[in-house]
């Protein structure tokens, strides 16, 4: 098989003098159907857009564009609404991408309640049987849930402050363990912006593995979601069988890379070949990912036939279009409320294929999220069989972690980095000092502190307190990506 | 292949000889401040491959009904109350398991702001369980030690 090895996607880098120049570009390209997320507010404001697909299909699949503001202040709240709710979108990523991210954002249409017959629940933080934690309120009147106030702060490891003055090498153990599940394209967005910053093009011998790391990576995820939402709604067999089937995958794992969650095999410039096992076998575990791929398909043939499966799931947890437009949700609770934004489609990075279909369904409840990531999974396990069927790890011996290159004065003093994580759009941004190459600073954009906004509104949307943990499933976010 | 068990994980730190209730053992997890790793493993006892209620582990959402304490992360200063109050709420005899580099030492953390990295002086914990995230078999021998007062592993090494 013949991989086509893409070139890293070019970035144009504008730089404007004063906020409301940069606003308004901002806001011109907003309005043309360009997807944004803020890198970072901090030192300035560096937002990242992405063009419409399809216009520039042989070079990139989406034209990328930096808007970095270097003066302050930075665009403040907006003074009026517009009609495409695109202003309140700049306010949410302001509010999450700041150094210390303003995690008690709500929609704007959040109102205090106070009311006679009103009860508030406290959840959490010490929740549930394994949980991270996180204090839900949980306002009800009656069954009604009313309004949802969510509070972190409890686990906050400070980890953007831990990697300041460190050589990206020396970050690179403690950006793995951001968020353990999606650790592997954590690293990778790191390694993108990294390669950016030196301009050293990751080894195209690596890009095939990297999305083999990537796609099972969000099989695991999302076989780990899917046990959970089953769990929610009481069905213990399927539970079990998902569970069954992510154990199965992570010593597939084991057993390629020499990690259940595949940590310290992607490092800037490709992969860390070193810590490959001397006996992966590519032929064994394709014969598991088959099976799980079988059985994955069966247990969500049986559940989409499961009468209170279904009930329990059908318009349940709707996520309000007033929030769509405004925080414009990512991953698969993007793709379940209509936004098809995948990031692994709009910029080429690895080498995924470009035909690369991702399902994208309206309901925006918590049955389409289930659709999104059965769906995925498929795909991910179908890519995972492909990469697997021309892999051979013996080819992979010569790439290394390569310090030298990565240390030193960076050829720009930024770098971006943005990928496709089990949970959705994952950017990475450094800054870089000009002589040592040491982080000056890192802005990290990850995909629940993006779509935890989203729960409280969508909870809060005419369910009773019986569906909140079937609800709270079926955004599969993690707590350690937000408050981090 | 080399084997996903850490032979060196489980580390007995305080042997207690009290009795303590064998058949039935209730588990009250709590994270405080885990980059969800640990979780994703602990979760999986529950998987049929390894199914903790072989055991008679269980796990209960109130502290009153738990035996064991598992906790997880780095141990945040923001954590520290929580923990006492659950600690605090479960009837004795009672154990905790420090699960995973984070609880043990805070592995890599330690030195962040508000990162304690240890339960010393909030709760006492009889056994520890190595590994970054320590894989589910390591965590069940984590548990059985802390109702065996020893490493199951040593039994095994006995009898070979
Ligand atoms: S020990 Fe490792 S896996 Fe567990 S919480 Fe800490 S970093 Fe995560």
């Amino acid at each position: 098989m013949s991989t086509i090895v893409s070139p890293p996607p070019t970035r144009a880098v504008h730089t404007y003098a004063t906020a409301a120049s940069w606003l308004e570009t901002w806001s011109d390209l907003r309005e043309q159907g360009w997807e944004t997320v803020l890198l970072d507010a901090h030192q300035g404001v560096e937002a990242l857009l992405m063009g419409p697909p399809g216009r520039d299909r042989d070079a990139h699949r989406s034209p990328l564009v930096s808007l970095r503001l270097a003066a302050e202040p930075a665009p403040q709240r907006p003074a009026s609404p517009s009609g495409l709710d695109i202003l309140e979108t700049l306010d949410a990523e302001m509010r999450i991408a700041g150094e210390e991210p303003d995690l008690g954002w709500q929609a704007p249409t959040s109102v205090p309640v106070r009311g006679k017959g009103l009860f508030v629940y406290p959840l959490g933080p010490a929740r549930a049987d394994v949980a991270e934690s996180l204090l839900y309120r949980l306002a009800v009147m009656g069954d009604e849930i009313v309004q949802l106030d969510l509070s972190p702060h409890f686990k906050r490891r400070h980890i953007r402050q831990l990697v300041r003055g460190r050589s990206l090498l020396d970050a690179l153990p403690i950006i793995a363990r951001f968020t353990t599940t999606s650790n592997v394209h954590h690293t990778l967005a790191l390694a993108m912006a990294a390669e950016a910053a030196w301009d050293v093009p990751a080894h195209p011998d690596a890009a095939a593995t990297r999305v083999l790391l990537a796609e099972l990576e969000r099989a695991v995820s999302h076989l780990g979601d899917l046990a959970a939402l089953a769990a929610s709604t009481g069905l213990t067999v399927p539970q079990m069988e998902y569970l069954h089937l992510k154990e199965t995958l992570l010593r597939v794992n084991f057993a390629l890379f020499g990690h259940r969650y595949l940590r310290g095999m992607v490092c800037p410039g490709g992969l860390n070949a070193s810590a490959l096992p001397v006996d992966a076998d590519p032929v064994p575990a394709a014969e598991s990912v088959r099976d799980i791929l079988r059985s994955a398909s069966a247990i969500a043939g049986q559940l989409a036939h499961t009468p209170s499966f279904l009930d329990r799931l059908y318009g349940a947890g709707v996520v309000p279009p007033s929030a769509i437009r405004q925080l414009r949700p990512v991953g698969p609770v993007g793709r379940a409320s209509g936004l098809a934004l995948d990031v692994r489609q709009r910029l080429s990075y690895a080498d995924y294929p470009p035909d690369l279909r991702v399902p994208v369904l309206s309901r925006a409840d918590a049955y389409a999220r289930f659709r999104v990531r059965v769906d995925e999974l498929e795909q991910s396990l179908d890519l995972v069989l492909s990469r697997l069927s021309a892999w051979d790890p013996a080819r992979l011996s010569h790439l290394a972690v390569d310090a030298r290159a990565f240390s030193g004065p960076p050829r720009s003093a930024q770098g971006v980095g943005v990928v496709e994580a089990p949970r959705g759009l994952l950017a990475y941004r450094l800054v870089l000092d000009a002589d040592s190459g040491r982080l000056d600073h890192l802005g990290v954009a990850t995909p629940s502190a993006r779509n935890w906004p989203v729960v409280p509104v969508a909870v809060a949307n005419g369910n009773i307190l019986q569906d909140f943990p079937i609800i709270d499933a079926s955004f599969g976010l993690s707590v350690a990506g937000w408050d981090s | 292949m080399a084997a996903m068990s850490d032979p060196a994980a489980v580390e007995v730190a305080a042997p207690t000889w009290d009795r303590f209730p064998r058949r039935s053992v209730a588990l009250r997890h709590l994270d405080a401040g885990s980059c969800n790793g640990c979780e994703s493993e602990l979760s999986l006892l529950s998987s049929p491959d390894y199914d903790l209620t072989r055991y008679g582990f269980s796990f209960t959402p109130s502290p009153k009904h738990a035996d064991i304490l598992v906790v997880t992360g780095v141990i945040t200063e923001a954590m520290v109350p929580v923990i006492r109050q659950v600690f605090l709420q479960m009837a004795a005899p009672k154990r905790v398991l420090a699960l995973g580099a984070c609880a043990a030492d805070g592995g890599i953390f330690v030195g962040a702001p508000g990162v304690l990295g240890s339960l010393a002086g909030i709760v006492p914990v009889t056994v520890t369980v190595a590994g970054c995230p320590p894989s589910p078999g390591d965590i069940l021998r984590g548990l059985l030690a802390v109702t065996d007062h020893r490493d199951p592993r040593a039994f095994g090494e006995a009898m070979e």
